[in-house]
Order: structure tokens, then C-alpha cells, then sequence
């Protein structure tokens, strides 16, 4: 299957998800009117990946900022990776965050409880 | 006509930014290019910076999918309004915008709801709506109401005005607290 490579914009995220590696990554600022129109093509990516999964997926997610609507679909993702687990495999999430933001780890917090997913919470090494 | 006067006004108030008018896309992205400038020409904290960014995204696009047009005949003019200021102890953004008076009842009651609550119900809640709740393309108010709050650390002040039987004009202000 094909990887997704999208370039960040000032309203929507970097995303690099490599079906081959199983390494996904999500990164920078998420803040689009249309979060559907963005992040459909994402969640049907993951679908068709989830029948060809490697053993082991690592998400990376290294985001500035996102409004309420991404975050929905963020957990979406999760959700997505979460049935991948459930199917014997390893997933795991990165989760980064910049050393003076509070707020983007308390956020990585509650994608872990929500999402019930292996989290690691990271402070991002300049 | 004394420009002067609405200038100085405009600088007692500390005004960064006022805006009338509809809210597009391409305002959203402009309004955050011009705060980032102002913020980093006023050499704000990173911290302070990323919460008045969150929340201005947020109440943008409250009022770029819920701003009602102010008249039946102009279904195609969403007037709204949105300004940023500042005191010795804050940041403020306001904004202001039409929805149905229908509509006034539940809003209201979410909006007293997210402010009963202290950091550690909000952050519960939070958890909950983002957990349950449907996906909908405008984000869903209940989760952009808490953020903001959450993010804000401050109560969320509003009014309603009823402008007539259809619609009320809702205000809505929140505050940033400079020694985040």
C-alpha cells in the first residue's frame, strides 16, 4: 500500500505515516476549519493499514498546537491503532511535547487514559 | 468624524486588535500571523503565547461555524466581532456574534457548567466529552468551552442581549493571565 506524506501548512499538520516501517508521525499545528476534509483520508489510510500491519507501529506525535475539533480526530487515530493492538500486535505512542508546555503533556496524558495505548511522554531535545 | 480621539481611545484600552466583520479562513490564519507578530514584538512568554493562540483558534472558529447573519434578507453577511486587549494583569479576548435565541438556553447552561467547575472536574469532563461525543465538523461547543477554560485558568464571563424574537447577540469574554 501507499505511504501518506503530507506537508505541514500554518493550518495543518506534517503527517508521514510509512505502511512499510510502521513508523507514523504527526507533527506541528492543527488548526483547520474543515478537520473532516483533512483527517478523513488519514482514518481510511489506517483502516487499510490495519490489515497489513507490521508487528510493530510507533506513532510520533510532536504537535505545536491543535484546536478541539483535530482533537477529536486525533483520538480517532488513536482509536484506529488501538485495533491494532487489540489484534495481538505492538503499538506504541511518542508522545512530545516543548520543555515549557504543561499543557501539551497534560494533553498527552488524557490521550493515554482515553485511548488506553502505551504512551511514552516526551520533552522534546533541542 | 475625530479619528484622533477613536486612536486614543483605542490606546487607553490597550487594544492589540479589533475586528468587525465576517470571520473566513483566511482571516483565522491572518488575525494568528498578526497576534504572533504583536506577541513577539511585546516579547510575551512562550507559555502565555501558545495559551492566547489556543484560545483565539478556538473563538474563531466559534464564530466561523456558529455566527448567525444578523438578518433574514442578508443570509450571506455572518458579522461578528472579535478584539484583543490587554491590562497589568491579562490578556482579554472578546468576542461577539448573532445566534438563534433558541439556542441561548442550552449555550448558557453549558457555559455555567464549565464554570462550576475547578481545574481537576474540567480536566475530567474534558476526558468524558472528548471520549464520547460524536465527531462533528464544528468541533462540537461543549469541548471548545472547556479548552478554554481549562486553557484560561479564569472563569468565562458572557452576556446575552435579545435583539428580537429570532435572534440575541452572545458575548463572550476570556482572560489570560500574564504570569502564567
Amino acid at each position: 500500500m501507499t505511504n501518506i506524506e503530507i506537508e505541514g501548512t500554518k493550518q495543518t499538520p506534517a503527517i508521514s505515516f510509512n505502511a512499510s516501517t510502521g513508523v507514523l508521525k504527526l507533527s506541528g499545528r492543527s488548526i483547520p476549519e474543515n478537520t473532516f476534509e483533512f483527517f478523513n483520508p488519514v482514518l481510511l489510510w489506517l483502516d487499510e493499514y490495519n490489515l497489513v500491519a507490521k508487528d510493530e507501529t510507533i506513532i510520533n506525535v510532536k504537535l505545536e498546537y491543535f484546536n478541539t475539533s483535530s482533537s477529536k480526530y486525533i483520538l480517532e487515530i488513536f482509536k484506529r491503532l488501538k485495533g491494532i493492538l487489540n489484534d495481538g500486535k505492538k503499538v506504541s505512542v511518542k508522545w512530545y511535547y516543548d520543555e515549557d508546555d504543561e499543557e501539551m503533556m497534560e494533553t498527552g496524558e488524557d490521550y493515554q487514559d482515553v485511548s488506553g495505548l502505551p504512551f511514552e511522554i516526551l520533552v522534546i531535545e533541542d | 468624524m475625530n479619528v484622533y480621539t477613536r486612536f486614543k481611545a483605542m490606546m487607553d484600552n490597550h487594544i492589540i486588535l479589533s475586528f468587525k466583520g465576517e470571520i473566513t479562513s483566511d482571516i483565522v490564519t491572518m488575525v494568528l500571523q498578526i497576534m504572533e507578530s504583536k506577541l513577539d514584538a511585546a516579547q510575551e512568554k512562550g507559555t502565555v503565547k501558545k495559551k492566547i493562540f489556543n484560545i483565539l483558534v478556538e473563538c474563531m472558529q466559534n464564530l466561523y461555524h456558529h455566527a448567525e447573519p444578523e438578518n433574514e434578507q442578508e443570509r450571506s453577511i455572518r458579522s461578528a466581532m472579535l478584539e484583543l486587549f490587554f491590562d497589568n494583569e491579562f490578556y482579554y479576548i472578546t468576542t461577539g456574534n448573532f445566534i438563534k435565541s433558541a439556542e441561548v438556553p442550552r449555550l448558557k447552561d453549558r457555559i455555567e457548567r464549565v464554570n462550576a467547575m475547578e481545574k481537576d472536574d474540567l480536566r475530567k469532563y474534558y476526558r468524558e466529552i472528548l471520549d464520547n461525543n460524536i465527531i462533528s465538523n464544528k468541533g462540537g461547543a461543549d469541548l471548545g468551552m472547556i479548552d478554554m477554560a481549562r486553557k484560561s485558568g479564569q472563569k468565562l464571563e458572557f452576556e446575552f442581549n435579545e435583539v428580537n424574537e429570532i435572534l440575541s447577540f452572545f458575548s463572550l469574554k476570556v482572560k489570560i493571565a500574564k504570569n502564567n
